[in-house]
């Protein structure tokens, strides 16, 4: 009898437990968020993570859907592994054409079109550039929802007038300058691209020296794949780039740059105890610098930019300039609603207000930024002649952090520029 | 003579299911003995054995973007691993590096380092009336999430004098001191990386140890004193052979530790400058996730199976080992 009972306890454990486990394996499907939310995934924290949810809070009191905003600063890894789970957001906002193209291709983006925003609405918002930038395959997957200019140097008006510096338009004059503060003892420049993840700020200085030196042709044709990083004009521009990061013109020498990061390299010129004159990165600096840096910074006094000099005067100075897409992982009516909110002169004019950003959007007026700043960002990349997409962006994959890598081994060892192209020309290899 | 007590009560006692595995029913019970084991097997199997399998299976494939067995390669990750890719072996020159390298540097400066100091404070705080403050003092950083110990010493490394602790106090010294960038040289990161993970885990050490000089029975001290042995004698002769085992047991602690390896890296270099502080858990996740090679990344885990492999047969047989003893 109390054998029999035992054996019927073990059974009904047993039971119980195939039961729970085949309960666990079914709940472990993606959880779904409540039918009226979506889930955003972008790298911005900071000033332009407040500058977004301004955005998202328009769009959920115009349509009652809420947001929820997850920020990824290190996004590849992010969205890899929540597309290999099956849970992955209904809309990143992702900085890196090349990335969107991969992930066009693996099918895990769906395209514009099928979201209901139509070619010719498409159109109708955003220069045909911006719209190659957004697809893959002849399809496009991406809404341009940011742009920045990647061509503007960062300087301090004040310490020019009283030194009686001009605003240089040819390298030869940045150089000068550069001697000049370092004749007076102090430091001219200051570059942060080291720890950890900062070294994309070295292939923006590469970017805007390789399109003066080789022009924009060469320039489509290295980062697409069709020129080899062993090309002469290459290692040209590596070396220009290292007549200003060295150890004579950089704060702390550079290893001083290896040790900085983009945000310090700002405060390092821009904060409260300055230490360095001259900061080149994009127009997003303004926002940072004034915004989290120093409060107390006065446009066109104490903080101002100028655009990119020109190191060949044939070529002129072309603008450099990155953004980021918004593309959906998901198809619902949720989903379209908000990629059709932010394509849309409204949502752009929200954003801009914020002087975070600027907007690719044809119907947001160049009025509708407040910061001089941002303005004179603007007025570049609507006046720019030729207009380049950052480089190392359109590098597939996670290339661009191999090509920032490789940056940081030049910048250290300007002797062995050839062995360094041609140890990454062999890991690129193939890759487009 | 001396084996004669210990084998007697072992062959001694009758086994006691003997007498019972005759029985019919017992075949229910021993039923009822896996059902208690089955949740632990199950978990086991789910969290441990199915994804170890998984991953030693895809180190054979290029693998597909959801991590499936696409393109059967047999061992090209292998080969490509440790003969082709610079960044993780590269014996080319002398003195060889790339990741595996590193983690060379790691396992010899991380775990001597650690056992030195630690035994050295464990030795030391025994002594000192306020013995409980600096133990706490010291064991506080193992208290610590990696990631807050990478952001402390960001700031201690830093090349700014106002925040790098290192160089303010390296000025402080010298005023023409020129800052040095400890995370930005290739020559230092590694080095600077290793202090920054002893200071988190020197205090487990300390506590371990200091536990079992405590358990030292003080009669054998005493009679070494009054037989004359000096503090060091005591130290070299007494307390080192009598802590062997605690040693051994924090030596595989920490060689656990340090192939693993992971966080404070992510955190504070992301594996630069360039490649130079990548390790080999560091590798796996940069080429599984970030160059999206799931096959890739999955030999290099195998790779971090296998050299750990040995360690833990070790640390197994020595549990077996000590139950005897005791």
């Amino acid at each position: 009898m109390k054998r029999r009972r035992s054996l019927i306890a073990s059974a009904v454990a047993l039971a119980v437990l195939v039961a729970g486990l085949t309960a666990t394996a079914i709940s472990a499907k993606p959880t779904k968020r409540s039918a009226n939310s979506i889930e955003v995934l972008s790298l911005w924290g900071g000033s332009e993570k407040d500058a977004f949810l301004k955005v998202t809070a328009a769009f959920t009191k115009d349509t009652g859907i809420k947001v929820e905003y997850t920020s990824a600063r290190d996004f590849i890894p992010e969205v890899r592994t929540r597309l290999a789970a099956g849970n992955p957001p209904d809309i990143g906002i992702l900085p890196r054409p090349g990335y969107i193209g991969t992930l066009a291709k693996a099918g895990a983006l769906k395209t514009l079109s099928s979201l209901g925003l139509s070619n010719s609405y498409m159109a109708g918002n955003y220069s045909s550039g911006w719209l190659k930038l957004g697809s893959s395959g002849g399809k496009l997957y991406g809404v341009p929802a940011k742009a920045n200019s990647k061509s503007v140097i960062w300087y301090k008006p004040d310490s020019f007038a009283k030194y009686k510096f001009k605003i240089p338009k040819t390298w030869a004059q940045l150089l000068a300058i550069t001697k000049s503060y370092k004749a007076k003892g102090l430091v001219p420049w200051s570059v942060g691209a080291g720890p950890s993840q900062s070294q994309w700020t070295l292939t923006d200085w590469f970017e805007n020296i390789y399109a003066r030196t080789a022009g924009p042709a060469k320039y489509q044709a290295l980062f697409t794949g069709k020129l080899k990083f062993t090309d002469p004009s290459v290692a040209n521009a590596a070396k220009i780039m290292t007549q200003i990061i060295n150890n004579k013109y950089v704060l702390n020498g550079v290893q001083g740059v290896l040790g900085q990061s983009f945000v310090g390299g700002i405060t390092d010129v821009f904060g409260t105890s300055s230490k360095a004159q001259l900061y080149f990165e994009g127009g997003f600096v303004g926002g940072i610098a004034t915004g989290q840096v120093n409060p107390n910074l006065k446009a066109g006094k104490t903080i101002g930019d100028f655009p990119w000099p020109t190191i060949k005067a044939s070529l002129d100075h072309p603008v450099v300039g990155a953004a980021d897409f918004a593309g959906a992982f998901k198809d619902t009516p949720e989903v379209r609603q908000f990629l059709k909110y932010i394509s849309t002169g409204a949502a752009g004019k929200i954003w801009v207000s914020t002087n975070a950003v600027t907007s690719p959007n044809k119907k947001v007026p160049a009025s509708s930024y407040p910061s001089p700043l941002v303005r004179a960002e603007v007025k570049q990349l609507a006046t720019a002649k030729t207009f380049l997409f950052d480089g190392s962006d359109l590098l597939p994959g996670a290339f661009g952090d191999t090509w920032g890598f490789a940056l940081q081994d030049v910048i250290q060892k300007p002797g062995n520029i050839k062995s360094i192209l041609s140890t990454f020309q062999g890991k690129i290899q193939g890759q487009f | 003579m001396s084996t004669q007590p210990l084998t007697t009560p072992v062959a001694a006692p009758p086994p006691p299911s003997e007498g019972r595995r005759i029985r019919p029913w017992s075949v229910f019970e021993r039923l009822r003995g896996m059902l208690f084991v089955l949740p632990a097997l199950i978990v086991l199997s789910t969290f441990l054995i199915y994804p170890a399998y998984y991953t030693i299976r895809l180190a054979f494939y290029e693998g597909s973007f959801n991590f499936g067995f696409a393109h059967y390669l047999g061992i090209d990750n292998f080969k490509e691993l440790l003969t082709n890719d610079k960044d993780f072996l590269d014996a080319s020159k002398f003195p060889p590096s790339g990741a595996l390298i590193n983690n060379l540097r790691w396992v010899i400066f991380y775990i001597s380092l650690s056992l030195i100091i630690g035994l050295g404070l464990a030795v030391l705080a025994v002594r000192v009336r306020y013995e409980r403050a600096v133990k706490t003092a010291i064991f506080v950083p193992m208290a610590i999430a990696a990631t807050a110990v990478g952001i402390i010493w960001l700031f201690v490394y830093s090349p700014n004098p106002d925040t790098g602790v290192l160089n303010a106090l390296l000025r402080g010294f010298d005023s023409g001191f020129h800052p040095i960038a400890w995370l930005g040289r290739p020559n230092l990161v590694n080095y600077a990386l290793i202090f920054a993970y002893i200071w988190a885990s020197v205090g487990f050490v300390m506590v371990v140890l200091s536990a079992a000089i405590k358990g030292i029975p003080a009669e054998i001290m005493e009679a070494a004193r009054v037989d004359g042995a000096g503090e060091f004698n005591i130290f070299r002769r007494i307390m080192i052979p009598m802590l062997s085992l605690p040693i051994s047991v924090v030596t595989i602690w920490l060689f656990i530790n340090v192939i693993k390896v992971f966080d404070i890296i992510y955190v504070m270099t992301g594996g630069g400058p360039g490649t130079s502080s990548r390790v080999i858990a560091f590798t796996m996740y940069e080429e599984t996730f970030l160059n999206g090679r799931p096959g890739y990344g999955a030999a290099v885990a195998v790779i971090m199976l296998v050299v750990l492999l040995p360690v833990m047969i070790l640390n197994v047989r020595r549990f077996r080992s000590e139950k005897v003893v005791a």
